[in-house]
C-alpha cells in the first residue's frame, strides 16, 4: 500500500536531484556548442524542421512570434553604436537546454513534462492540456505552443509534401506545447538496436539532426557519463560541472582562459548544454 | 396513552420565556419539559438557550474530526500518489516535496472541516426534517411558538398556562 | 443620516424583501437581457477560439499568457470581499454587515464561477481539462501536485464549494420564510425542498449558530490561502516581476480592494433596482466606503513596497521589467493602474462624497478598472521583457477575441448575480431582524441607564 511504500522508500523519495544525486546511469545526454565555429548558417534549424515535423507557419505568423523553430539562431550585435561592427553579429544556437532541474517541470499542472532517467526533459503531447505555464516559467523561452492546428492548416504540408514527414514522430495538433527533444526518436532507436548486442551506445552512434548537418561541427552531442565521449571530454576540459551553479571560469579573477559556460546558470536549472565562448581578437 | 400536540403562539420573547419557565417549574403528568417542549423563533436568540436550560451542541466534534481526516487524507493521498504512481523527478525537487504537499494538505484540512461540519449540522439539527404536526407561518415572521407534546388529560393544564401568559393563539392537534 | 429604522415591524421586513423576488423595477430586466447579450459575445469568441486554436487570441511565444489569466485573477480577487463581509465582520460582530452580506456572498460564488471559466478558456486543449483533476484511473496517472496551478484548482474548488455551502446554510432560515409566505407555484416547491424543513426550533437554531460560526472561521484562512496561492502562480516562478516575496499579501490586499469596490457598485445597483432603500442604508454604504478607503491605502503601501524592493535590489532583470512597465508599451495601462488604484480612492476620504451615490458609482467602477489593470500589469509585462533578451523584441497586443471574452465575462457574472437576486432573498431577513432586535435592546438599555442617572440627579 501507499503508506508502506512511502515509509519503506522514504529516503529515495526525499533526495534532491541533481545536487545530492548519483549521476544518471548509463546515459546522460548532453551537448556542447562551440560558438567560435558557428557561422550562423541556420542549417541546424532547417534540419530540425525536417527531422521533427515542425510546421512552417508562414510570414505573418512568424512576425507574430508564433514560429515553431525548436532550434533557433539568435543574433546579437555588440552595442558599440555602429550598425555593422567589424566582427559581425554573434550567433547563438538556442534550443531546449534539457535542464537537470527544469523550471518547466514543476509547474505543469498535469505532469506532461518530466525528467527522464537519461537526463532529458520529456514532453508528453497526449497529456498536455495547454496551460502554457511551462513556457511562462522557462527562462530560455524555448518552448513552442501550437497556436493553430497545423496538420490541418492549408499550405503547411500540402498534399504531396506529407511524404516528407518523419514517420518516427507524431504531428502535434492545436493546443499542445512542444520543444526540442534532443531528437529523442533517434536516441530510442539507437538504444533498441544496441540492446540486441548487449551493450550501450557508443559515442557518435546517435547524432541529433542539428549536429549531423552542422557544416563546421560546432555542435557536439553525446553521453556525458561516458568518459570516452567527445562531449564528456569537452565538458571536462572546460571544467564545467553539471551539478554546480558556478563554474571554474566564473570563479577565476581577472578573466579566464576557459571558454565553457552555461546560460542563466545562476537560476540553478542546471542546463545540459555547454556553450564555448567565441574567441576573437578585439577589432578596435 | 395517546399523546397530543399543542402549539401556543406568543407575540414576544418575554411572554414566551415566562410560559417556558412556568412549564419547566410545574410538574405535569405525561409532560417532560426537556423532551416534550420545542421553542420556535424567527431569529437566533441567545436567551432562548438560556431559559430552555443547558442543551449541548456537538457540531464542533464533527468539525474536528472532519478537518483532521481531511488533512490526513490529503497528505497521504498526495504523497502516496506521488510515490506510488508517479515516481518521476520534476525540476530537481524531491519526489515527495513538502511545501506543495503542505499547501494541499491545508486546503484538504479546510475542505474536510467544512463538509463534515455541515454534515454534523444536518445530523445534530435533524435536517432535513419532517414538518412537525403543528406549525404556523407566523414563526417565520415575528412570533414565538411553543410546541408541546403531552398526555390527553394534561392538555388542559398546559392550555391554562399558555393562556395565562397571553398566548395569541393556541393550536391543537385534531383528536384521534 | 438615516439608518435602518429600529421600530420597523418584522412582518414588514419579510414583505419588503420578499417583494424583491416578485416585482423589481424595469431596469432589472434591462440589466438581465443586457447581460445576456454581453455574455453571448464571449460565447461567440470562445466558439471561434475553440475551433481555430489559441492563435486567434493573438498570443505568441513568449507572450503565452494574456488577458485570460489577468482577468482570472481579477475575478478571484473580486470573490474575497464576500468572505470579508460575511465571515470576518461576522466574527467581529459588526452588525452593519447584516443587510448586505448575502449579496456579497453571492458575489463571491459567482465571481469564482466566472474565474473558473477563464481557466477553461485559457487552456489550449479545453476538451482535456479533466487531466488536471486527481481522479483514480487505470493508468495510475495523477496530476502534478507540485504545480501552483493545481493548488489553484484545489483552492478554488474548496473555496467555491465552501462558499456555496456557507451561502446556503446562512440562507436556510430565509428559505423557510419564503416557503411560508410565497404563493404556491414552482418557487414554493423549490423553497420547500431547500428549506429542509426548517421551522426555527431551538435545536435547529442552536446547531445553526455553531455551524455558521465554524464555517466562518474556516472561510477566513481559506480566502487568504486562495489568493496567496494565486499569487504563488507568479511568486513561485523564476520570472522577473513575478518572483516577488511580497506577492501573497499584495494579492490578498488587492483582492479585498477590488471586492469592496465591487460591493459598492452592486450595492448601488441593487438598492435601486430592488427598492432596498430601507435596508441598504447610506449609513451602511458609508461604512463600506471607509473600509474600501482603508484597504486602498494598504494596497498602495504594498505596491510601493514592491516597487521599492525591486528598485533597491540587485536583480537587474526585475528592475528592467519595472522600468519597462512605466515607460514601455504598457505605460498607459500601468500609469492608469496607479491613478485609478491609488489616486482615485482619495475621493473616498471626503465625507461629503461618502454618501454621494453618483460619485461613488463612478469611483467604484474606476477602482475596479484600476484593479483589473493591476492584474494585467502583473501578468503581461514580464513576458515582453523577461530574463532572456532574445524575446524582448516581440510586440504583442491582445486580439479582439481576448477582449471579447473579458467583456463577456461581465455579462456572465451579472446574469448569474441578477438571477440569484430574483430567485433568492438578497437581503438576509432573519439577520436584519436580529440586527433590529439587538439595536432596540441596546438603545433601551441606554435609555434605562439614562433615566436612572437623571433620576439620581432629581433625588
Amino acid at each position: 500500500m501507499s503508506v508502506t511504500n512511502l515509509l519503506e522508500n522514504w529516503a529515495e523519495f526525499r533526495h534532491t536531484h541533481p545536487v545530492d544525486d548519483v549521476p544518471h546511469d548509463p546515459y546522460k545526454w548532453a551537448m556542447s556548442i562551440d560558438m567560435d565555429t558557428c557561422t550562423g548558417c541556420n542549417a541546424c534549424s532547417v534540419a530540425c524542421y525536417a527531422e521533427n515535423n515542425l510546421p512552417v507557419v508562414g510570414k505573418d505568423r512568424y512576425e507574430h512570434g508564433q514560429a515553431m523553430h525548436w532550434m533557433r539562431i539568435e543574433r546579437y550585435w555588440p552595442e558599440d553604436g555602429r550598425e555593422f561592427p567589424d566582427q559581425g553579429a554573434q550567433f547563438l544556437p538556442m534550443m531546449c537546454q534539457q535542464c537537470e532541474a527544469a523550471p518547466c517541470e514543476t509547474v505543469c499542472p498535469v505532469g506532461a513534462t518530466n525528467h527522464t532517467a537519461d537526463g532529458l526533459n520529456s514532453q508528453a503531447y497526449n497529456r498536455c492540456i495547454g496551460s502554457r505555464y511551462c513556457s511562462a516559467n522557462c527562462p530560455f523561452k524555448v518552448r513552442y505552443f501550437n497556436w493553430y492546428d497545423y496538420p490541418t492548416t492549408e499550405n503547411v504540408w500540402p498534399a504531396e509534401m506529407t511524404m516528407q514527414l518523419n514517420p518516427d514522430i507524431t504531428l502535434r495538433g492545436k493546443g499542445v506545447m512542444e520543444k526540442c527533444t534532443f531528437c529523442v526518436q533517434r536516441i530510442r532507436a539507437g538504444e533498441r538496436s544496441v540492446k540486441n548486442e548487449g551493450r550501450i551506445l557508443r559515442d557518435g552512434e546517435v547524432q541529433t539532426a542539428c549536429q549531423q548537418v552542422c557544416p563546421t561541427n560546432a555542435i557536439t552531442f553525446g553521453n556525458l557519463v561516458d568518459p570516452d565521449s567527445r562531449v564528456h571530454q569537452q565538458w571536462k576540459a572546460q571544467r564545467v560541472e553539471l551539478t554546480v551553479d558556478e563554474q571554474e571560469k566564473d570563479k577565476e579573477e581577472g578573466g579566464s582562459d576557459l571558454r565553457g559556460y552555461r546560460i542563466l546558470e545562476e537560476l540553478r536549472p542546471y542546463p545540459s548544454v555547454m556553450y564555448l565562448e567565441r574567441v576573437r581578437e578585439s577589432a578596435i | 396513552m395517546s399523546k397530543r400536540h399543542l402549539l401556543a403562539v406568543f407575540s414576544n420573547f418575554h411572554e414566551a420565556e415566562a410560559a417556558v419557565t412556568e412549564l419547566r417549574n410545574t410538574s405535569i403528568k405525561g409532560f417532560d419539559s426537556n423532551e416534550d417542549m420545542i421553542v420556535k423563533s424567527p431569529i437566533e436568540h441567545p436567551e432562548v438557550e438560556e431559559f430552555l436550560g443547558d442543551k449541548p451542541v456537538y457540531v464542533q466534534w464533527f468539525t474536528l474530526f472532519g478537518a483532521l481526516m481531511g488533512g490526513l487524507l490529503g497528505f497521504f493521498l498526495i504523497s502516496g500518489a506521488q510515490a506510488n504512481f508517479y515516481a518521476q523527478i520534476k525540476g530537481g525537487k524531491p519526489i515527495v516535496p513538502f511545501p506543495p504537499n503542505f499547501v494541499l494538505t491545508y486546503e484538504m484540512f479546510i475542505l474536510g472541516g467544512v463538509y463534515i461540519t455541515v454534515l454534523g449540522f444536518l445530523i445534530c439539527a435533524g435536517l432535513p426534517a419532517k414538518r412537525s404536526p403543528l406549525y404556523t407561518s407566523k414563526v417565520s415572521e415575528d412570533q414565538i411558538a411553543i410546541l408541546v407534546k403531552t398526555d390527553e388529560e394534561s392538555a388542559g393544564v398546559l392550555k391554562a398556562i399558555f393562556t395565562k401568559h397571553e398566548a395569541l393563539e393556541i393550536q391543537e392537534e385534531a383528536g384521534k | 443620516m438615516k439608518d435602518i429604522n429600529e421600530d420597523i415591524a418584522w412582518a414588514k421586513i419579510n414583505t419588503d424583501v420578499l417583494r424583491s423576488l416578485e416585482s423589481p423595477r424595469k431596469l432589472y430586466w434591462v440589466i438581465v437581457f443586457g447581460a445576456l447579450a454581453v455574455f453571448s459575445v464571449a460565447v461567440g469568441c470562445e466558439v471561434y477560439q475553440y475551433n481555430m486554436g489559441m492563435g486567434v487570441a493573438n498570443m505568441d511565444n513568449p507572450h503565452v499568457w494574456g488577458l485570460y489569466i489577468a482577468t482570472f485573477i481579477f475575478w478571484i480577487g473580486m470573490s474575497h470581499s464576500g468572505t470579508l463581509l460575511s465571515a470576518i465582520l461576522h466574527l467581529m460582530h459588526a452588525d452593519w454587515r447584516k443587510p448586505i452580506y448575502r449579496f456579497a456572498e453571492a458575489m463571491t460564488t459567482f465571481s469564482l464561477m466566472t474565474a473558473g471559466l477563464f481557466v477553461m478558456v485559457h487552456l489550449g486543449r479545453l476538451w482535456q481539462f479533466y487531466y488536471s483533476l486527481p481522479y483514480p484511473n487505470d493508468r495510475s496517472l495523477w496530476p502534478n501536485f507540485q504545480s501552483p496551478l493545481l493548488w489553484d484548482a484545489m483552492a478554488i474548488f474548496t473555496y467555491l464549494s465552501s462558499s456555496v455551502i456557507f451561502l446556503f446554510v446562512g440562507m436556510i432560515p430565509d428559505l423557510a420564510i419564503c416557503r411560508d409566505h410565497l404563493h404556491a407555484g414552482w418557487r414554493k416547491k423549490l423553497y420547500t425542498v431547500l428549506a429542509l424543513g426548517w421551522e426555527g426550533t431551538d435545536r435547529q437554531w442552536r446547531n445553526f449558530r455553531v455551524t455558521y460560526l465554524t464555517i466562518a472561521c474556516f472561510l477566513i484562512p481559506l480566502a487568504v490561502s486562495v489568493h496567496s496561492i494565486v499569487a504563488s502562480d507568479f511568486a513561485m516562478s523564476q520570472q522577473p516581476g513575478w518572483h516577488v516575496t511580497s506577492f501573497p499579501p499584495y494579492f490578498v490586499a488587492g483582492a479585498l480592494y477590488s471586492g469592496c469596490a465591487a460591493i459598492i457598485t452592486l450595492f448601488i445597483i441593487l438598492r435601486y433596482t430592488f427598492k432596498f432603500e430601507e435596508y441598504m442604508t447610506l449609513a451602511i454604504l458609508k461604512k463600506t466606503v471607509r473600509l474600501t478607503f482603508a484597504i486602498a491605502m494598504v494596497w498602495t503601501y504594498l505596491n510601493a513596497v514592491e516597487f521599492a524592493s525591486v528598485w533597491y535590489s540587485h536583480d537587474i532583470a526585475s528592475k528592467e521589467v519595472l522600468i519597462q512597465k512605466a515607460t514601455g508599451p504598457y505605460a498607459i495601462a500601468w500609469w492608469g493602474m496607479i491613478f485609478c488604484g491609488s489616486v482615485v480612492p482619495l475621493i473616498l476620504a471626503f465625507k461629503r462624497f461618502q454618501t454621494n451615490i453618483p460619485v461613488l458609482l463612478v469611483t467604484s467602477l474606476l477602482l475596479n478598472l484600476g484593479m483589473w489593470l493591476e492584474r494585467w500589469m502583473i501578468v503581461a509585462p514580464t513576458f515582453s521583457h523577461g530574463i532572456y533578451p532574445w524575446t524582448w523584441d516581440h510586440d504583442q497586443w491582445p486580439s479582439w477575441v481576448q477582449w471579447g471574452m473579458v467583456f463577456g465575462s461581465f455579462g456572465w457574472f451579472t446574469l448569474l448575480f441578477m438571477v440569484f437576486c430574483k430567485v433568492f432573498p438578497s437581503v438576509s431577513m432573519y439577520e436584519v431582524k436580529e440586527m433590529v432586535y439587538h439595536r432596540t435592546l441596546a438603545s433601551k438599555k441606554l435609555e434605562d441607564s439614562g433615566m436612572q442617572e437623571s433620576g439620581k440627579g432629581a433625588h
